[in-house]
């Protein structure tokens, strides 16, 4: 440090205002819980007060709860049961299913056409019956 | 959990030291008080922000400063007129001797006109002692950028005073 930052260093800063001590300690909640009106507020403090006198011990036992739980998925998905769970389907399945999907074409179909036949406007209905009575 | 006797200790320790960091970086008395009030109120809700801190000061300090940045921001948005009062603070003591007076407001008023980080660090360095990298962990900077701005800072500081300080000697 040179002369010229020794010469500022030397420079008092202006003191603390004598009067805040008190204002300011009187400002401060004598208990954290008692500025904290709101629902979670609340329960923030006294979560806080809960844990805070032995957070390693807190910290240790949700370490071990993660341990836990991983152990558990890492089984889960590696069980038998799991696997049996998925069976592929076999070709007579197969062709079952597409024997079904298309007799369900086929009923469908005629209704559709009946439909569409209900929709048209009625002229050849006319027609065809001039034709009848013809 | 730090009881109001521990937020007197912490008080006594490092209050002043916190308002003369506080007052030279926002240069307003109003906002100074509104951070240090704020920041013991905050120590009293969370007393346990400062458990496991080995440096009290500089924890302190690294709240005051990031307490200071944003109510400066809020300001900047709100308040411009603010910033040219700002420079006329003097954040030192009185003295008896008038050129001694003089050199002091001349000092109050070049540290003014730096920008606050800057001005930050300078105070930091100087009226704080810390070393750069202690200053890098307050004000969340790298050592290096902590150095440089104290660098400029002190350029800018001894470009301005040079004639009254070398009138002084």
């Amino acid at each position: 440090m040179n002369e010229f930052e020794q010469r500022l260093r030397r420079v008092p800063m202006k003191p603390l205002p004598a009067g805040w001590r008190a204002e300011i300690l009187a400002a401060v909640p004598a208990r954290p819980a008692a500025v904290r009106g709101s629902w979670a507020g609340r329960l923030n403090a006294r979560l806080h007060d809960l844990l805070w006198p032995h957070p390693q011990a807190w910290a240790g036992l949700a370490a071990a709860w993660l341990v836990i739980l991983l152990l558990q998925v890492s089984q889960r998905d590696g069980t038998p049961a799991r696997a049996e769970k998925y069976v592929p389907p076999s070709p007579e399945m197969l062709v079952e299913l597409r024997q079904q999907e298309q007799m369900l074409v086929e009923l469908l179909g005629p209704i559709e056409v009946r439909d569409a036949d209900r929709s048209r406007p009625a002229a050849p209905r006319t027609q065809r019956m001039c034709i009848i009575s013809g | 959990m730090p009881g109001p006797t521990s937020l007197e200790r912490l008080y006594d320790e490092h209050a002043g030291a916190l308002f003369a960091f506080l007052l030279n970086f926002t240069r307003d008395e109003a906002d100074t008080r509104d951070l240090l009030q704020d920041l013991f109120i905050k120590l009293a809700r969370e007393p346990g922000r400062l458990a496991g801190v080995r440096e009290e000061r500089a924890f302190l300090m690294r709240l005051a400063h990031n307490a200071a940045v944003d109510l400066m921001r809020r300001r900047a948005a709100r308040d411009r007129t603010k910033d040219a009062l700002a420079a006329d603070l003097n954040p030192f003591a009185p003295a008896d001797d008038p050129d001694e007076e003089v050199f002091r407001r001349e000092l109050a008023a070049a540290l003014g006109e730096l920008p606050a980080e800057q001005r930050a660090v300078v105070h930091l360095k100087l009226w704080e002692g810390l070393t750069f990298e202690e200053i890098a962990t307050v004000l969340g900077l790298s050592p290096n950028t902590a150095a440089s701005r104290y660098r400029y800072g002190l350029d800018k500081l001894r470009g301005r005073l040079r004639p009254l300080y070398e009138e002084i000697q």
